[in-house]
């Protein structure tokens, strides 16, 4: 699949499986392609992304709001007594803030992360974007087009930017028309 | 939670659902802590032995587990 990505596509890629290593996430999502492109600055998909005002804090910010409350059950704590908010204030005041959520985000996995299936559509949207437009690879910006599609928590920020299948289409238009002219 | 009365049944709670997913959080809530507090150990120089008689388990058992965090 990746033989026709170009070698910026496939530092996305790269980044994307750092990303979830680091986020602690059980496999490769869209949101870590997403937070991959935003990372790769003067590439087409992250030429597009700009200027539809997304950049990586707040993408971050937003994926971090629907991956929903990582770690312990508040909920249940609270049946033993425990208030989770005040531990995780106290880790803060400790460690720094984000620490406890950091070391609550799932168990560290080794080895090779792979995509979960909505990952795995976007790229294959990204292949067929490549080959609607004619192209004979498979860049950064085909990945984004991949990313608009399925609803994923990548896609509705993007949805939020205002970014959707078809203006971000004619924004490629426009880019490589500007880099052409 | 406020009221004392129901933290005290919820906690002793026969319905194994309610408790179990208690057992759950808490050990959840354990190994978030054990993490922080193995990380800051190792970032004051303590030594995997040290840690590990501190948390009464084999210098093997705790290496093993956080050898991952590359510490």
């Amino acid at each position: 699949m990746f033989e026709r990505f170009t070698d910026e596509a496939r530092r996305v890629v790269v980044l994307a499986q750092e990303i979830a290593r680091i986020r602690r996430a059980p496999r490769i999502g869209p949101e870590h392609l997403l937070l991959g492109l935003l990372r790769c600055p003067g590439t087409p998909g992250e030429e597009l992304l700009a200027a539809a005002g997304v950049d990586t804090r707040a993408a971050e910010r937003a994926l971090d709001r629907t991956a929903g409350p990582a770690g312990p059950d508040a909920d249940a704590l609270a049946t033993l007594g425990i208030d989770l908010d005040a531990v995780r204030r106290a880790a803060e005041r400790s460690f720094g803030a984000g620490a406890f959520d950091r070391a609550s985000r799932g168990r560290w996995r080794s080895g090779h992360l792979r995509f979960d299936r909505a990952a795995k559509t976007v790229l294959e949207l990204a292949l067929r974007e490549a080959v609607r437009r004619g192209d004979r690879f498979i860049g950064t910006e085909h990945v984004l087009l991949g990313l608009v599609r399925p609803d994923t928590a990548a896609s509705r920020v993007l949805d939020e930017a205002g970014m959707t299948l078809y203006r971000t289409r004619r924004a490629l238009d426009e880019l490589r028309g500007r880099r052409a002219g | 939670m406020s009221d004392a009365t129901a933290v005290a049944a919820a906690a002793s709670s026969t319905d194994p659902a309610v408790g179990l997913r208690a057992v759950v959080a808490l050990r959840e809530l354990q190994e978030s802590l054990e993490e922080l507090q193995v990380t800051s150990a190792r970032d004051q120089g303590w030594s995997w032995q040290q840690i590990a008689d501190a948390l009464r388990i084999s210098r093997q058992a705790v290496h093993k587990k956080y050898r991952r965090l590359g510490l």
